[in-house]
């Protein structure tokens, strides 16, 4: 019994953990997906009858002009709070969608007392309880010329059967109040689909003949936010900057990564003060390397100070415009050298750590120079360090954000993760959605790359 | 392979070289002259690379604090010398808390400085909270399916925040916890999640569960054992992972500047206000975001290839 449930005990431990990931990693991540590829409001479905019972029988997209060909009450099944809501629903949008119907007793037109169904429209409220609920009211008179009765009917329905009729002006008592959903039957003319549909998704013109489907419940998968990424004027600027600095930055970042490593593995005297200060833009926000270097390279920064100062130029040098894209690329570039060399520096070190000193002092002994130690020893050595720290790096290159944003605006130049973040301001959640879903497969498409690339080339030394 | 034959052949080079001033292969006395001053080459070559290494380390280290000096001396100056061209480092300009102060009744700062400390606390509390339990259970059991959940523990870490954070926002504003620094922190304690159990992992990793199990020789309970050995050998390490939590939430943009719309933090604050601010702004915001990961990367340096050498494996 106690070893069980010992055994159980790990899995206590790591629950929140999976309980966490859960809530916030696996649910947004599959929530972007969703985002990217489904619509969830594209379609409206059509039923073959005025009920939301009826089957489907067609289904219209958003936007689609109809005409109305008929119109018909049907009660809600729900409690009035719901009704009342949709009401108010309704009302936001512009157009009315409930009828409010009143089961009453009366005095009929043939004298007998008749209890049934009327219209809200033709009675006028008496007697009301403390909640506003109708208890009472007389018959209005008809508007203009027509029928002087007001028909009675067996449901809240003008389509149920007559069972009296009561005149004008009698006194009846409200027994029960229903709230009927106005449901309009549709006929889109080009493609001659019919059906009925409530009247909260349908938009009605003042000719009361035709309209418009205005809301939408059936959702469907769509490539149309990818297509609206990709057709964004923006979208092939923010690729092929996003990996032109990819391929600019990432061997100068190795190359001095290595050089740092080889320092800091070097014990100098002071050694750990330089590990501290080169380890130091490690922590850095990029925020807060994007500012550095805009203070660098703007107008009146550090460079023209400096150029200035010796008396190389007469006026400031503007690197940061929009005309001076390239400027901007360099400056980019370094300031992603300054920031992002360091976490792969520490990578290297703890792999050099890991390299036997005998093997190198051996290779000493047998009169190999540095960089015949360093090109034949070290480096076939740090394989795996390097390969993590390219996936590390790759990934993270895909994500520059507010360096670009701190040295263009975000608009001279602009980068993938940065366009994600303008849809989203623009209330584009969904194609905002499509550029994550591509910086993510994009990581994950170059993680493997690299997986992959670095096994070939060790079966290849294999043999 | 062609390593090893390549390096062979390098040695005969060398011992050729060598051959030539003794033409012999016996082993000779130390105080040999040819012995010694081979020796003697090779310390002077020693230190050339050493001197040169030495160039190398300084010039390094210049090129990673010039910038964070600049900045600085920015950030500390009057607001004259911060508008001034050409500018000039902090000894030669006047000293003065100007740009602070300015930046500090900036509108909206002292709250984002204040939102930003608090998104960063919880993150810290939540995220060692949820991650050590998990960290202890990866370095001191065995149990199926511990490593399914350290490589997606990993994988985790691998995957942008941009993808996390537009949905959450959706999320967030569907359920009415859009714009709250609890919001924020939920989704800063996710992204830093991973990292802090691998680093948890690897500290417990570091203490022997001999140590433990001595205790528990010595009478004392399992709990206690933990309680009195673990902990106090721990506790450092956790406490950098949880510095490292705090210095991430603290750094983090994308996620902040999503997620929050009237209750920004200092980088989403400082993000949306960089256009249209003045140079004082932008340097004393500057210093403001830096501080914390200096100061993180100080206390950590003595954990930095055990926190990282692990996180990379």
């Amino acid at each position: 019994m106690k070893s069980r449930r010992r055994r159980l005990i790990p899995y206590f431990l790591i629950a929140p953990t999976l309980i966490y990931l859960a809530a916030f990693f696996a649910y947004p991540m599959f929530q972007a997906f969703a985002l990217a590829i489904y619509d969830d409001e594209a379609a409206l479905p059509l039923l073959d009858e005025p009920s939301s019972q009826g089957n489907e029988i067609g289904r219209l997209t958003q936007g689609t002009r109809v005409d109305i060909a008929d119109r018909q009450g049907n009660q809600l099944a729900e409690s009035q709070d719901q009704s009342a809501e949709l009401g108010q629903e309704a009302d936001e949008a512009g157009f009315s969608t409930v009828d409010v119907w009143f089961l009453v007793e009366g005095e009929g037109t043939d004298g007998a007392d008749v209890t049934g169904w009327m219209p809200k429209s033709r009675l006028r409220i008496r007697d009301e309880a403390p909640d506003g609920t109708a208890l009472g009211g007389t018959i209005r008179p008809p508007v203009g010329v027509g029928d002087p009765f007001t028909v009675i009917r067996a449901q809240p329905n003008e389509k149920a059967d007559e069972v009296g009729t009561i005149g004008q002006r009698e006194t009846v008592s409200v027994i029960e109040t229903a709230s009927v959903e106005v449901w309009y039957q549709v006929v889109d003319a080009e493609s001659g689909t019919t059906g009925w549909a409530p009247s909260r998704y349908v938009e009605v013109f003042s000719d009361e003949e035709t309209g418009r489907i205005d809301g939408a419940t059936a959702g469907e998968f769509t490539g149309k936010y990818f297509d609206r990424m990709t057709d964004d004027r923006k979208f092939t600027s923010a690729w092929q900057t996003t990996l032109l600095l990819m391929i600019v930055i990432l061997p100068l970042q190795f190359v001095l990564a290595m050089a740092m490593a080889l320092v800091v593995d070097a014990r100098l005297r002071f050694g750990s003060g330089f590990l501290y200060v080169f380890a130091l833009p490690m922590g850095m926000s990029d925020l807060a390397v994007g500012i550095l270097f805009f203070s660098i390279f703007s107008g009146s920064g550090l460079i023209n100070s400096f150029l200035d100062t010796l008396g190389l130029i007469d006026s400031q040098i503007l690197f940061l415009t929009s005309d001076t894209r390239s400027w901007i690329i360099f400056a980019i570039v370094l300031a992603e050298l300054w920031r992002s060399t360091s976490i792969v520096m520490v990578i290297l070190v703890s792999g050099l750590q890991a390299i036997p000193r005998e093997t190198l002092e051996a290779a000493e002994l047998f009169g190999a120079s540095y960089w015949q130690r360093v090109r034949h020893i070290v480096l076939p050595l740090l394989k795996p360090s390097i390969q993590v720290a390219l996936i590390l790096r790759t990934i993270l290159a895909f994500q520059v954000f507010a360096v670009v944003i701190a040295l263009s605006g975000g608009d001279v130049v602009t980068v993938l993760a940065n366009e994600a973040f303008r849809q989203y301001r623009l209330n584009n959640d969904n194609v905002a959605s499509a550029y994550a879903i591509l910086i993510l497969a994009l990581s994950i498409g170059s993680a493997f790359f690299y997986l992959r690339a670095v096994r070939h080339e060790s079966e290849v030394e294999a043999v | 392979m062609s390593d090893k034959s390549e390096l062979s052949s390098q040695s005969e080079i060398s011992e050729l070289d060598k051959s030539s001033n003794t033409d012999s292969n016996e082993l000779l006395p130390l105080d040999h002259p040819s012995v010694v001053a081979a020796h003697k080459r090779m310390k002077r070559r020693a230190n050339r690379g050493r001197r040169f290494t030495y160039v190398a380390a300084i010039a390094i280290a210049l090129w990673i604090v010039i910038p964070i000096f600049f900045v600085f001396s920015m950030a500390f100056t009057t607001e004259d010398a911060v508008r001034a061209y050409p500018k000039g480092f902090l000894p030669f300009i006047p000293f003065s808390t100007d740009t602070m102060r300015f930046f500090l009744n900036f509108d909206g700062v002292l709250a984002g400085l204040v939102n930003s400390l608090l998104v960063a606390l919880i993150t810290l509390v939540l995220s060692t909270i949820i991650a050590v339990p998990a960290g202890y259970a990866i370095s001191r059991y065995v149990f199926p399916g511990r490593d399914f959940f350290r490589i997606s523990v990993l994988a985790v870490r691998a995957f942008p925040v941009v993808v996390l954070s537009i949905p959450l926002a959706v999320l967030f504003i569907r359920t009415g916890l859009f714009d709250s620094i609890w919001s924020l922190s939920l989704m800063h304690t996710a992204l830093v999640m991973p990292t802090t159990i691998l680093v948890v992992a690897s500290v417990f990793a570091s203490v022997p569960y001999e140590l433990e199990e001595a205790g528990q020789v010595f009478g004392a309970t399992p709990l206690q054992s933990f309680r009195y050995i673990v902990v106090p050998l721990v506790l450092p390490g956790i406490a950098a992972s949880g510095l490292f939590s705090f210095v991430l939430s603290w750094n983090e943009v994308f996620a902040a500047s999503v997620l929050t719309l009237d209750n920004k933090t200092l980088p989403a604050l400082v993000l949306t206000s960089l256009s249209n601010s003045p140079p004082a702004f932008q340097f004393a915001g500057g210093f403001f975001l830096m501080v914390p990961s200096i100061i993180f990367t100080f206390f950590i340096r003595k954990y930095l290839f055990n926190m990282w050498g692990q996180v990379a494996k």
